[in-house]
């Protein structure tokens, strides 16, 4: 299952507006994309379940997909996010296909 | 694709929570206002809040979801529905969420195309979202 640690930098952290654009993009995905921050997660494509999830610049998430096309996902996620997030240097490889 | 109609006692609240809707939902969503009286003050009126949900049905919506806020609202609301016959009115939800709240959920989950049910799980969602979570 393709995973990937980032970290927000985006000072208003996963508002409102691009949490909407965040599920609009996750649901072009068949699979299961889950974010995490701290000890909660929410389903990508529930607006009501990313923005309860509040998001705060600074805070560390970790995007994961369970599905056919997890990978694509991934990546369409990330690029979507662009410069709001880093990745975070675990020192290890990422788990996804470049 | 689902629409929405916005009724509210103030055309200001309507409109600028449709602008909001736009924004995160993009332009695809028909969203239709009805706030205000016919002759522009605050308060509801049952032969616009029929404009509104009648644009949304021509504009291409297969279903429309209502939001409202509060008051008499809704005693303006079910006189527009029974403007409906059968066959339109079973084309038309009405929604308890919050206004801002559940127009804002239910536009984006609108936008991905989702249906009447789960357009109306979205808003009604928004009854019971926090406003500080993890304050």
């Amino acid at each position: 299952m393709p995973a990937l640690r980032l970290t927000v930098l985006d000072p208003a952290g996963l508002h409102a507006r691009p949490a909407a654009k965040f599920v609009k993009t996750a649901s072009r995905f068949e699979s299961r994309i889950t974010i995490t921050a701290g000890d909660r997660s929410a389903d990508v494509k529930s607006l009501i379940a990313l923005l309860v999830l509040t998001i705060r610049p600074g805070s560390q998430i970790t995007l994961s997909a369970e599905g056919p096309d997890a990978d694509e996902a991934i990546r369409a996620l990330l690029e979507e996010l662009g410069a709001a997030v880093e990745p975070v240097d675990t020192g290890v490889q990422p788990q996804t296909q470049p | 694709m689902v629409g929405l109609v916005l009724v509210s006692h103030s055309s200001l609240i309507a409109e600028g929570l449709r602008d909001m809707v736009a924004q995160v939902a993009g332009d695809e969503v028909p969203v239709a206002c009805a706030g205000g009286t016919e002759d522009g003050r605050l308060g509801t009126s049952a032969p616009r809040i029929a404009d509104a949900i009648r644009s949304t049905l021509d504009r291409g919506a297969d279903f429309t979801l209502i939001l409202l806020d509060l008051g008499s609202a809704a005693l303006s609301l079910e006189l527009a529905l029974e403007e409906f016959d059968e066959a339109d009115r079973a084309r038309l939800r009405v929604s308890e969420a919050p206004l801002v709240e559940g127009a804002v959920l239910a536009a984006v989950q609108a936008s991905i195309g989702a249906s009447i049910d789960e357009v109306a799980d979205a808003a009604a969602g928004a009854a019971s979202m926090p406003k500080m979570p993890g304050a």
